[in-house]
Formats: structure tokens, C-alpha cells, sequence
């Protein structure tokens, strides 16, 4: 995690990418020397489907300002449906953010393929601009070193 | 006979048509259920000691004579019916049962069925109309203070039109408008105001006595499915009920009653959650941390929840969810229960019944279930082949490139119930 400049809000996001395309599209992104925000900090799954709810929610109340989710075009899951139902899941967790009152559009799914490595750093440009404008997130200010849970 | 057709019906033994409601149509299928071995036993509900109308408990009978323990409806109750069959009757999976339930519970045993916990195809649910239960303590408390009449005396009650209306033993009748009881604090659960089904046709059978003349002991009885047509078909033919086809203005009649109660849950709904609505995001996180910081961390939410089933539960602090030993609970506690039940909450009440610190989860559960019914076209506790709409992604989807075409969807019926 780099340094924050003094005064100007830099939010931590973190990105749950899908091994087959979106992480491979940052991989894209990174040799093609393409700029994006260092803000997100990205953690590979297998697949977007392998994104629990329990994840999202638990990135938020462990302090981040956004999640965001890249899976496969549907259609073209490695799986079959696993972005299908991560679709859903994710329908389903913005209208939970809403319901308890953290702002859905701090949640961001996008669909990303392996060769898309310029949509992937437009939408974390995009997205991370979007969190700015939000603000910190609403647990921000919980202090997640040294409380790390086992 | 088939599914969709409508009866009025009677039972034939004289008994039960004295101690039964509405004509004991009920109780005499129930028995009729045990003494054909259709079913190996009938789950009832009956009142503690024969006489404590307040403290009712669930009754496993196979004795075909003692089924009629369970005759005339009780209000003050809210068992919980699918969990007991699941966790103590093995999910009906070793034997036949004959279970009269609440929509709510109709709804609950629908939804644990599909996730497997319970065989449905063991089970003969007899719907009971409900316009809503009354939490006991609070009732009795009710019934001294506003009816001025001594608990242990009253034979009946009965919500219609609005009005909690109660029968005593001498016969006299005392009627008060629910929504003024509420206000007070007293009426019915809290999920049971809102609560918007009121005929259970997603059961087998369902009965009720919408429909009916005043004063005339009959229960209007509608066929839900093929294997209440078979056993109503059965039961007719042996002679335990009588029936009759009921006229157009008995079906115009049950349907009206049954308008009328959606309306009426539907402003309490509009009501209830007007405050949670109106919060702005920031409000309303800090409403729902505040009420989650209340947790004891008991555990009773998902104890009674009829849903909640995971053997290994991510509550559980081996699962890296929720620390263990920590009041109140990690905040995960809440919206883990929220993000699993959310979109298959039958609104039942069962966890907020349970909460001895008072945090109002229906409202939470059900805001969130509003929203999401619209979006994935379902409605929990329906249908045993609906599967729960996370796990339900069809082939067809894999050609929409739209991230948000449920929410789009949701957004669209939206404008609706909000008014």
C-alpha cells in the first residue's frame, strides 16, 4: 500500500477478479504498461461465482470503500454458469447494501475478458473516480491492523 | 376432482361438528387422514393441559380418536411448525404427515423442502386461512386491560373485517379495531401485520371460513394440488365430510375478505416501514448497527429460523466469520444471516419471536425480500420445483451481456408498493 497524500481521500478498493478473464485482463493491463489507479488491490478467485456474499460484506465492514467484482461475458464462463449466478448474487447484494444502508454503488460488477485489458483500467479509472466521490467508506475509520481475525 | 375446485364442506361425525370451528371440516379430514393410513400421524395443535388456550403445543397423533384434541383454531400461538418437522421428526423423512398450518408456515416447510430438509412428498399439508396470530403474554395482557374480561374465559377469537373480535363462554362478543389495539402495543405479531397471504393454496388443501354464511357451520375448502384432490376425493366418497358446491357469491364473497386483508397489510406495511424508508443511507446504517449492537449473540435468530439448516453454520467462530466470544457479535453476525435467508424469508416471524433483545428483524428481512421478490420473478415458499433464486440461473441468462438486467427489472416494479 502506497503512501496517502496528505488531505486527498484515496480509497481502498478491492477487486475479486476471475482467473480466467478479468485477472487476466490486468495482467494485460500491466505488460501493455496501461495507467489505472493504484487503489485497487485485487484478489484472484477462480471464478466470479466463487465470490460469496459473505466476502463482500465482510471487505466492507473490514474497512474498504468499494468492492468490485470482474467475471467472464456470460456465455463464456469456464464453468458454465458461475458468472450467472454471480450476477445474481450481485443483484442481491446491492439492493442488502441498500437495505442496511451502505450505498450500493460502492459495489461494482463488470464483465471483462481475458483481452480486454483497456475496459479493465477504464472501469478501475471509472470506479475508483466514483469512490472518491463518495467519500470513505462507512467503516473506514476501523483500524484493521492487528485485529486481523484468525 | 381436481386441483382449483372449491367446496363447502361439513364433517359427517356429529362430535367433531360440535367441537370443531367453522363445521370441522378439519378435524374430520385429519382423522379421515390416520384412519385410512393415508398418513402415519397428524402433527396438531392443541392447547396445553386441554384448557390453556394461551400455551399451545404441537401434538404428534396416531390415534385416529384423539385427533379431535386439536379441533377449533387457536390464535394465540406461533409454533414453529416447519423446524419442529425438520429437526425433530426427521424431516418427515421416515414417515407420513398429516401437518395443519398457517400459510407461513406452509411457506416455510415449502422452503426447507427444497433445500431437502424436509420430504414434501410425505406430507399432507392442510392450509389454514390466517389473517394473523397474537403473541400470548401480550394477548392476555390485552385482554385484561383493553376487554376487561378475565383471560381463562374466552372460547374464541377471531380477526375479521379489521376487528380482533372475542367470544366468551357465556356468549357474549367484544370487538375492537385491531389497528387501534396496535398502536397501543397490542394486536398481532408484528410480521403478521404486514403479512400479505392469507389463503394458503400453496398447501394441498386449503380451508377457511371466508365464504361462508354467518352462523352456519361450514368451511370453505379449495383443492391446491393433485394429492389434496386424490384424499379430499377419498374422504368424500367414504362419508367423513359433506359438501356442497359453493355459489358464486360465497367464492366472490372469500375472494373480497381476503382483498380486504391484503389492503389492510398493505398499509400496515406501508405504515411500518415508513421510517425506515424515509432514513437516508448514513440513518439507516446506524438504525441497523445500533439495533445489532443490542445482540446477545443467543443465537435464537437462526435456532428458530425454519430456513437456516447449514450443518456446519458460518456464524460459528471455526468458520472466520464471527470471533467467538465477543458481545455483541461482530456485525457479520447480522448481515450473514441477512445475505443467506434474505431472498427466502417466508416472513414468519419465528426469529423476531425469538429475539429476547427485541431487535426488529422481520422489518429488515422483509424490506430487503420486497425488493428482491420483484427482481428474480419469485416468491418464496410457493413452489417445492421453484428453485431459491440465487442458485437458479437458467441457460437462457448466458446470452444477456445486461450486469444489470435483474436490477432493472426490480427498479421497474418498483413504484408500486412504495406509493
Amino acid at each position: 500500500m502506497g503512501e496517502e497524500v496528505k488531505g486527498e481521500f484515496e480509497p481502498r478498493i478491492i477487486g475479486f477478479t476471475c482467473n480466467w478473464c478479468t485477472y487476466a485482463a490486468a495482467d494485460l493491463a500491466g505488460t501493455a504498461r496501461m495507467k489505472y489507479p493504484p487503489n485497487i488491490r485485487l484478489i484472484r478467485q477462480m471464478c466470479s461465482g466463487r465470490v460469496d456474499p459473505l466476502f463482500v460484506l465482510k471487505v466492507f465492514l473490514r474497512g474498504a470503500d468499494g468492492v468490485f467484482i470482474g467475471g467472464c461475458h456470460p456465455g463464456e464462463c469456464h464453468y458454465m454458469t458461475g458468472n450467472l449466478s454471480a450476477r445474481r448474487r450481485y443483484s442481491m447484494m446491492k439492493k442488502l447494501l441498500e437495505s442496511v444502508g451502505i450505498d450500493p454503488k460502492r459495489l461494482r460488477m463488470e464483465w471483462i475478458s481475458a483481452s480486454e485489458g483497456i475496459k479493465f483500467s477504464d472501469t478501475v479509472k471509472e470506479f475508483t473516480t466514483q469512490i472518491k466521490g463518495l467519500g470513505p467508506g462507512p467503516f473506514r475509520h476501523i483500524e484493521t491492523e492487528g485485529k486481523e481475525q484468525k | 376432482m381436481a386441483k382449483g375446485d372449491m367446496y363447502l364442506a361439513q364433517a359427517s361425525d356429529k362430535e367433531i361438528l360440535k367441537q370443531g370451528e367453522s363445521g370441522g371440516a378439519v378435524t374430520a379430514l385429519l382423522k379421515f387422514a390416520l384412519d385410512s393410513g393415508v398418513v402415519d400421524a397428524v402433527l396438531g395443535v392443541k392447547k396445553r393441559d386441554g384448557n390453556n388456550r394461551y400455551d399451545a403445543v404441537l401434538d404428534l397423533i396416531t390415534d385416529p380418536e384423539k385427533v379431535i384434541d386439536c379441533a377449533g383454531s387457536l390464535h394465540c400461538v406461533s409454533l414453529n411448525i416447519a423446524r419442529n418437522v425438520k429437526e425433530y421428526l426427521d424431516g418427515a423423512k421416515q414417515m407420513k404427515i398429516a401437518v395443519p398450518c398457517k400459510p407461513c408456515d406452509a411457506r416455510a416447510i415449502i422452503e426447507i423442502a427444497k433445500r431437502k430438509q424436509i420430504n414434501r412428498d410425505n406430507l399432507l399439508l392442510i392450509g389454514l386461512n390466517c389473517t394473523g396470530t397474537l403473541p400470548p403474554v401480550v394477548a392476555k395482557e390485552m385482554l385484561i386491560g383493553e376487554y376487561d374480561v378475565n383471560p381463562n374465559e374466552v372460547v374464541m377469537e377471531d380477526i375479521e373485517g379489521g376487528e380482533l373480535i372475542i367470544s366468551l363462554a357465556d356468549g357474549t362478543k367484544i370487538a375492537k379495531v385491531l389497528l387501534e389495539l396496535e398502536k397501543k402495543g397490542y394486536g398481532r405479531r408484528d410480521n403478521c401485520r404486514r403479512c400479505n397471504v392469507n389463503i394458503p393454496t400453496m398447501a394441498d388443501i386449503a380451508c377457511g371460513k371466508w365464504g361462508v354464511k354467518e352462523g352456519e357451520k361450514k368451511t370453505f375448502t379449495e383443492v391446491c394440488s393433485d394429492k389434496g384432490a386424490e384424499f379430499i376425493d377419498n374422504a368424500i366418497k367414504t362419508g367423513v365430510i359433506k359438501v356442497e358446491p359453493p355459489g358464486e357469491d360465497a367464492i366472490t364473497e372469500r375472494k373480497r375478505k381476503d382483498r380486504e386483508a391484503i389492503e389492510l397489510s398493505n398499509k400496515c406495511e406501508a405504515e411500518d416501514l415508513k421510517e425506515l424508508r424515509g432514513f437516508n443511507l448514513d440513518d439507516r446504517l446506524a438504525y441497523w448497527l445500533h439495533m445489532f449492537d443490542r445482540c446477545i449473540k443467543c443465537f435464537s435468530c437462526r435456532d428458530a429460523c425454519p430456513i437456516c439448516y447449514c450443518k456446519k453454520c458460518f456464524l460459528e467462530p471455526d468458520r472466520g466469520y464471527v470471533k467467538g466470544g465477543e458481545v455483541p457479535p461482530d456485525r457479520m453476525f447480522h448481515l450473514t444471516r441477512l445475505a443467506h435467508d434474505g431472498d427466502s424469508c417466508v416472513n414468519c416471524g419465528q426469529c423476531q419471536d425469538a429475539c429476547p433483545a427485541e431487535i426488529p428483524l422481520t422489518r429488515l428481512y422483509l424490506m430487503l425480500n420486497i425488493k428482491l421478490s420483484p427482481m428474480f420473478d419469485y416468491v418464496s415458499g410457493m413452489d417445492v420445483e421453484q428453485k431459491p433464486p440465487l442458485i437458479a440461473a437458467k441457460d437462457e441468462e448466458a446470452s444477456i451481456d445486461d450486469i444489470d438486467i435483474f436490477l432493472v427489472k426490480g427498479e421497474a416494479s418498483e413504484v408500486v408498493p412504495q406509493q
